[in-house]
């Protein structure tokens, strides 16, 4: 059997349980004494330990099993938690993590777990002696009474009957009392020798033997006996038979099943996006063709097109969509970890697990969350003396949550450490010419620009953790790059908020095309917040800023036309698109409104010294390559 | 007609495994449950004539599940599949009423020698 086929689906399982394994044992540590999980992390060993061995992954298997054991025996043993166990248990997680990666790339001979298996090991030995010793700790299940009182009070009479089971049956125990079960269909047994309860134990070496009463003949008794499977010598009544050959082959092949799940590699849903930008963008061509040919017959394609595209186009974002759990859930180990190694209490909590988001959005998530989750933990929560000192408790928080708004999804990390000290930032601020050197004050979007500088660190002494300088700038690139957009808040002794926004989906958004000047611009609407008239509304200024005044809202403005460096005038009235994100919000004055489209986005380097407004580009109906302006980079 | 199956068993790896190799050999597969109480619900639902049952599940574990159906169907034909070291389970699962057992790893033989066995 090829095993290959199944490898992908193995360490997709795998990884679920192992990423489950931390949350246990996270939960476990959380509460000693509740037991729940114990059974949780038995569970997840088991299967890894059962799907290994099928692919044959024996050393995965092996370490998988030492694990299971000791599992076991803190289950049935009623043990709390210890830091030591605790610890332990992490590091068998983690070696299992490591040999089941290594084994599905077929690196299975670098997995070098001797250490781990010793400590498992001893461990487990521990437990059981004190299992002996007190009673209770590792000791077994009471065994179910077996057979019926009935067979044990017949009358010593009958055939004896002599069973000997393949050498290499597994359990045969089970295959014993299946070979008794069998016989008792055509006749009363008893005197099974060893009795029954033997057949629980791993030494059971697969012989015995039972009388069969009734009248049932020789040939009979052993077909029965042989129905139970594995089964390699028979003697019934003295007359000894060979082993038969095994049964013939299976039923010949037939038609495939149904299944309502199916798992697809992440490439085929890439390429799916791809050709489906392009269909979007012919779309757009069809459209126009229609619309200048005035044939109400190609006019009716074109719409059925449309909404046959769009349904498409739907769909397979849909099947991209991956709740955020899958990169949220490695975080509270991490966390954890972190937390132990700084000296610091932490309580780390996940919320809005369940929102989703495009797979390519996410992948990319990772390393700015794990950025700002170890400066919260590194620079935000205090040390528990720290905290007492401030009338704080001494354990901090920090929260990690995705929230879905409109056409984008929030995700915020919140520490309640000691927020960011604006007064030294302020002075390197000014030091490093960032800011006016008379200003006095830093509002939180200037906060912000000083710390995503390159290499900026307030850092009093570099840790291991953090404060080598990357970290804000990393993140603050990574998000803006995807098309979405960071913002701070702190407090002096209270903490810091950040908040990631990102649009749900990356590849097809709907933008509303706008001209200035000969050139049209494309603007997604994932931050379009409405659309009002330049010269219609006041505008006044504010902090020296042209502005306008909407409904009780100061809205800054941009005229694209100044900002791009177009020439010649204006018109007297123009559309000010107003772009909203988070707290911030920017009105973007243009020539006119073209209308709205949906647009695929295509990736940009733009050249050194090019305005950092443009997040992109796209192809537009007409074929006619347009720049997709960046709303982070407008507001 | 083609014998029906129920597949129960906590990971989709095994499930689709042991899927494959039963419809390889005509058997037709026709619902899975993740948990032992799905395994009694959808018993109930589908009838089959089978059904392959893990030993360890959440919720509720494939003996009680074993239990649990055997009350309702003293002629339910279920198969174990349990791991190495599950001795003593196998033989509780056995008094509770499963008529065979096959060990992991699988190899589809095996498996398809024991339903042959339940079935026959």
């Amino acid at each position: 059997m090829d095993l290959s086929q199944y490898a992908e689906l193995f360490l997709a399982e795998s990884r679920e349980h192992l990423s489950a394994c931390n949350q246990l044992l996270l939960e476990w540590e959380r509460s000693p004494a509740n037991l729940a999980p114990v059974g949780g992390l038995f569970r997840a060993v088991h299967t890894v330990k059962g799907m290994a061995a099928t692919m044959g992954y024996a050393r995965v298997t092996d370490l998988a099993h030492r694990a299971e054991n000791l599992l076991d025996l803190l289950r049935r043993g009623g043990r709390t938690a210890n830091d030591e166990l605790l610890q332990l248990l992490f590091r068998a997680r983690d070696a299992l993590e490591q040999a089941v990666e290594l084994s599905v790339v077929g690196r299975e001979e670098e997995i070098d777990v001797a250490e781990v298996v010793a400590d498992l090991d001893d461990a487990a030995a521990q437990l059981g002696r004190a299992g002996e010793a007190g009673g209770g700790i590792g000791a077994r299940p009471t065994p179910v009474p077996a057979a019926t009182p009935a067979i044990e009070t017949a009358v010593a009479a009958g055939r004896l009957v002599q069973v000997t089971l393949r050498a290499e049956a597994p359990l045969k125990g089970g295959r014993a009392l299946l070979v008794i079960k069998k016989a008792q269909a055509v006749g009363p047994v008893h005197a099974v020798t060893p009795p029954e309860s033997a057949f629980e134990a791993d030494e059971f070496d697969g012989r015995f033997s039972f009388r069969i009463g009734g009248a049932t003949g020789a040939a009979d008794i052993e077909r029965a006996v042989r129905a139970a499977g594995d089964v390699e010598h028979v003697t019934v009544g003295g007359e000894e038979r060979r082993a038969l050959p095994a049964p013939g082959a299976p039923p010949a092949a037939a038609p495939e099943t149904k299944s309502r799940h199916i798992r697809v590699e992440l490439g085929r849903l890439d390429s799916l996006m791809d050709l489906i930008g392009e269909l979007v963008t012919v779309r757009g061509r069809l459209n126009e063709l229609a619309a200048s040919a005035r044939d109400p017959a190609i006019d009716d394609v074109a719409i059925q097109v449309s909404r046959l595209s769009r349904e498409l186009q739907d769909e397979i974002i849909q099947a991209r969509m991956t709740p955020v759990w899958q990169v949220f859930d490695r975080f509270p180990r991490l966390v954890r970890d972190l937390a132990r190694e700084l000296g610091k209490q932490v309580a780390f909590r996940v919320e809005g697990k369940e929102i989703e988001l495009d797979r390519a959005i996410l992948d990319e998530l990772g390393d700015p969350l794990l950025h700002l989750l170890r400066n919260a933990v590194d620079h935000g929560v205090e040390s528990p003396a720290d905290r007492r000192r401030r009338g704080k408790k001494p354990e901090g928080e920090i929260v990690l949550a995705a929230v879905r708004e409109r056409a984008s999804v929030a995700i915020s990390v919140r520490d309640d450490g000691r927020g960011i000290d604006r007064k030294q930032i302020l002075e390197r601020a000014k030091r490093d010419g960032v800011v006016d050197p008379h200003a006095e004050a830093l509002t939180d979007d200037q906060l912000l620009r000083v710390l995503a500088r390159p290499g900026f660190s307030t850092a009093d002494a570099v840790t291991s953790v953090s404060g080598r300088g990357v970290g804000i700038d990393v993140a603050v690139t990574r998000i803006r790059a995807l098309g979405g957009s960071i913002d701070i808040r702190s407090e002096e002794g209270k903490g810091t908020t950040f908040v990631l926004r990102l649009p749900v989906t990356l590849a097809i958004v709907r933008a509303l095309i706008a001209g200035v000047g000969a050139e049209r611009y494309a603007l997604p609407l994932t931050y379009v917040a409405e659309t009002v008239e330049f010269g219609v509304q006041a505008t006044t200024i504010v902090e020296g800023r042209e502005a306008i005044v909407l409904r009780d809202r100061v809205v800054p403005l941009v005229h694209l036309r100044r900002l791009l460096g177009v020439s010649g005038d204006a018109p007297t009235r123009c559309p000010i698109i107003v772009l909203e994100m988070g707290e911030r919000r920017s009105g973007i004055v243009v020539d006119g409104m073209l209308g709205q489209q949906e647009i695929v986005v295509k990736g940009f380097d733009a050249p050194h010294g090019t305005l950092p407004v443009f997040s992109g580009a796209t192809i537009m109906g007409d074929g006619v390559p347009t720049l997709i302006l960046d709303a982070g980079g407008l507001l | 007609m083609s014998h029906t199956v129920l597949v129960c068993d906590d990971a989709i790896f095994m499930r689709t495994m042991i899927s494959d190799i039963l419809a390889q050999a005509g058997f037709e597969v026709v619902g899975e449950a993740e948990t032992g109480s799905q395994a009694v619900e959808k018993y109930r639902q589908l009838k089959p004539d089978l059904v392959t049952m893990d030993i360890v599940m959440p919720d509720m574990g494939g003996i009680d599940a074993v239990r649990e159906i055997v009350k309702h169907d003293p002629d339910a034909k279920i198969l174990m599949c349990s791991a190495m070291g599950q001795q003593a389970l196998v033989v509780e699962a056995i008094q509770a009423g499963a008529k065979d057992f096959v060990v992991k790893p699988f190899q589809p033989s095996r498996v398809l020698e024991a339903v042959q066995r339940v079935l026959g």
